[in-house]
């Protein structure tokens, strides 16, 4: 990997916070609909988030690549549209997408990223500005997804702190698998459905 | 318009393309005359390859209802779907995924499938797809992936230009549906709004029983809600 400054590092470390003010904490993107129905317990967490890095968190690894190297924003932020058929992942998406930036934007008191992006592509685009090594870039982003999936889960269903934080420990290695992925590949119809199904649960604690 | 080419099977090496232009103000209906099915790959061949492009023109029409795709055991595939539709033009298209030859209990038992789908209305691209399924490397009944169900369908309707707050509502609608005819265990169904000009209805199954029926249920309430007119099933089964 190639070496970052200091400045880099706390900047970067700093964005992939989980505390970031975005409203990340509110989405769960489709599982609370698998908690809801019995289907995700606490000791499928982490063979669940193994399969899922795989599919959306590749396709996601791969759009923050392609951000970072300055392409269209506007053009991929549209392609990656077409890829999310599940309507309140989608938008939960481009909302994390646009608070990110805001909040990027007003703390260098300028537009320094386009604020109508997917989450995935206004992180990229933050990293390049920032001049954070692309690797580190992606493997921060896919740490902090994941890292919301654990604590969604925490939310969902008996997952202690110590349970929790073991998840992502044994996930770095599939984290790093996935962060250098180059094809945009993605099956997680199961998933998909479980946004499309979300709206329809009786009691709901997340946005999606 | 039956396709017949396909019914009687895909072959390592084969590679097939299917162009279709439809006319401004013209409507086509295109199915097939059963299942394509894709044999266990040759030696030395390279993977089989099915290519479909279709034009759209203004204010057509398009309803592409294919049988299932069914990947016996060793197979090696690649489909490319590619469909542009112009201004005003109406879309209709309907897929299902065999897990393989169940009843010889063959099951995620091919080695490759690859599957690059593309939808644009005009220059907007509304659907992208695009996976790759090796289930000796990736296990398909992962939670994420498709859990403890086989089959795979979906109907995708897109209409050029039409506003989100319709797609919104039409998603509704069949949302109920879907929940409606959901049996959890057997058949699972759901409905989202495109990114933009369309929707698409998502089911995944146990059995390939009465996956074309809902298919045809949904095609049937997306049609009317989309063009005003009844869907006119294929001359098969049906």
């Amino acid at each position: 990997m190639v070496p970052m400054g200091e400045t880099a590092l706390l900047r970067l470390l700093q964005l992939a916070d989980s505390v970031l003010p975005i409203g990340a904490t509110a989405h769960s993107f489709g599982l609370e609909t698998l908690a809801d129905e019995g289907v995700l317990k606490p000791e499928d967490v982490e063979t669940f988030l193994s399969a899922y890095l795989e599919e959306a968190g590749a396709l996601e690894a791969v759009f923050v690549r392609l951000s970072w190297k300055c392409g269209d924003l506007g053009a991929l932020s549209e392609e990656l549209n077409a890829r999310k058929l599940a309507r309140e992942s989608r938008e939960a998406s481009l909302k994390l997408g646009r608070r990110f930036a805001e909040l990027v934007n007003g703390m260098v008191d300028h537009g320094l990223i386009e604020t109508d992006l997917h989450y995935c592509i206004a992180f990229g685009a933050a990293g390049a500005a920032f001049g954070i090594p692309v690797d580190a870039v992606a493997l921060a982003y896919l740490n902090q997804s994941i890292t919301g999936l654990i604590s969604a889960s925490q939310r969902l269903m008996p997952l202690g702190q110590g349970a929790a934080s073991r998840i992502l420990w044994n996930l770095k290695p599939a984290i790093l698998r996935v962060s250098i992925c180059e094809e945009a590949s993605c099956f997680n119809p199961y998933l998909e459905l479980a946004s499309m199904r979300h709206g329809s649960l009786e009691t709901r604690l997340f946005i999606s | 318009m039956h396709l017949n080419n396909v019914s009687g099977g895909v072959l390592g090496g084969d590679r097939l393309a299917l162009d279709v232009e439809v006319q401004a103000g013209a409507a086509a209906q295109i199915t097939t005359t059963g299942a394509t099915r894709l044999y266990r790959h040759r030696a030395g061949a390279g993977d089989s390859e099915q290519r479909a492009t279709f034009s759209v023109g203004d204010a057509a029409l398009l309803e592409y209802l294919p049988d299932a795709v069914i990947p016996y055991a060793g197979s090696r595939h690649l489909q490319r779907t590619e469909i542009r539709l112009g201004r005003g033009s109406t879309l209709f298209w309907w897929e299902i995924l065999a897990p393989g030859r169940m009843a010889a209990g063959e099951r995620f038992k091919f080695e490759r499938l690859r599957v690059h789908t593309e939808v644009y209305a005009g220059v907007r691209p509304v659907l992208r797809e695009n996976y790759r399924l090796e289930p000796q490397q990736k296990d398909l009944s992962a939670t994420a992936r498709m859990f403890e169900y086989s089959h795979s369908a979906s109907l995708c309707a897109v209409q050029e230009g039409r506003p989100s707050t319709f797609w919104r509502a039409l998603e509704y609608k069949l949302n109920e549906m879907a929940r409606e005819r959901t049996r959890q265990g057997h058949a699972i169904w759901g409905a989202s709004m495109l990114a933009s000009d369309g929707v698409i209805v998502r089911g995944l199954s146990k059995s390939g029983c009465f996956l074309n029926e809902m298919l045809l249920e949904f095609w049937r309430t997306a049609r009317l809600a989309v063009t005003g007119v009844d869907a006119t099933p294929p001359r098969k089964i049906y």
